[in-house]
C-alpha cells in the first residue's frame, strides 16, 4: 500500500499480550499531510488500545526505546511493548 | 568514547529459532576469537540458562514460548552489550537466546565475556545477563495443561 501525497504513515505494532488483548499485530495508519504529529500516547487512545498509556507498557519508535510523549516523524514505527521476560 | 566491542566479530549475537548446544557455541566462539591471532584474554564469565520444568505458579510446564520484536531484540541486545563492554572494559561478548517454543531442559540464553581480570569478567556478564531480562524485547508464555499464559515480567534473579 503507497501512501498519497497528501497522507504519511505511520505504523504500529504490538506484541505478545498485548497484540492478543487488541486482537491485531500491526496497523498502517495513515494521517493527512500536515496535520500535528500525533504522539505514540494519541495512537494508543486513537486506536481503541484504552484512555491512558499504563505505566507498564513501553514504547518503542524506530525500534529504540522512545517517550510516550515525542511527535511521530512521518514514516515512524511505533510499538507499544508489555513488561520484558525474556532470559 | 570508543565502543571496545567495534573490533571485527569482539560482539556476536545470535537469536535460534531451533534448539542450540552452548558447549558447541562457546566453542566456536574461542575458536572464532583466537583465528585473529590475538592472545586470548585472561578471563571469561559464562552463563548458560535452561528453561526449568515448573510454571511460575508450580505447575508442570509442557514449554515455553518465546516471542521476540526482529529487529529491536538484536539492536537492543548489541546496545546493552557495548555499554556493559564500555562500564567493565569487556574484550569480548557473546549472546545466544531461543526464541519460538523451547522445551523444559533446553539452553534458553547464553551469555559469554572476555576480559583481562575475573571481577570485570564476572560483574560484566552478570550485568550484561540482568540487562538483557530486563530490557531485551522478549516475551515468554508459559504452557501448561495446554493453556498458554504470558509471563508478567522477571523474578529479581
Amino acid at each position: 500500500m503507497t501512501a498519497s501525497v497528501n497522507t504519511t504513515v505511520i505504523t504500529v505494532r504490538l506484541f505478545a499480550a498485548l497484540k492478543e488483548q487488541a486482537g491485531w499485530a500491526e496497523r498502517r495508519l495513515e494521517l493527512p499531510a500536515g496535520a500535528p504529529a500525533p504522539t505514540p500516547a494519541h495512537l494508543w487512545r486513537q486506536l481503541g488500545l484504552g484512555e491512558t498509556l499504563p505505566a507498564q507498557v513501553r514504547v518503542a519508535v524506530n525500534q529504540v526505546f522512545a517517550s510516550a510523549h515525542q511527535p511521530l516523524a512521518p514514516g515512524a514505527e511505533v510499538a507499544f511493548l508489555p513488561p520484558i521476560s525474556g532470559g | 568514547m570508543a565502543d571496545p566491542l567495534a573490533g571485527n566479530g569482539a560482539l556476536q549475537v545470535q537469536l535460534h529459532a531451533e534448539r542450540f548446544d552452548p558447549l558447541v557455541v562457546l566453542a566456536d566462539w574461542q575458536r572464532s576469537l583466537a583465528a585473529g591471532g590475538t592472545e586470548p584474554a585472561a578471563a571469561e564469565a559464562h552463563f548458560i540458562g535452561r528453561v526449568r520444568g515448573i510454571t511460575a505458579a508450580g505447575a508442570p510446564l509442557e514449554a515455553l514460548e518465546l516471542e521476540h520484536y526482529p529487529g529491536m531484540t538484536e539492536a537492543q541486545i548489541a546496545r546493552l552489550a557495548a555499554d556493559c563492554a564500555q562500564r567493565h572494559g569487556l574484550r569480548a561478548v557473546r549472546v545466544d537466546h531461543r526464541v519460538g517454543r523451547v522445551l523444559p531442559g533446553d539452553t534458553i540464553v547464553l551469555v559469554a565475556v572476555s576480559a583481562d581480570r575475573r571481577g570485570p569478567a564476572q560483574r560484566g556478564g552478570q550485568e550484561l545477563l540482568e540487562a538483557l531480562k530486563h530490557e531485551a524485547p522478549f516475551w515468554k508464555r508459559e504452557w501448561s495443561g495446554g493453556v498458554g499464559s504470558w509471563v508478567a515480567g522477571n523474578t529479581a534473579y
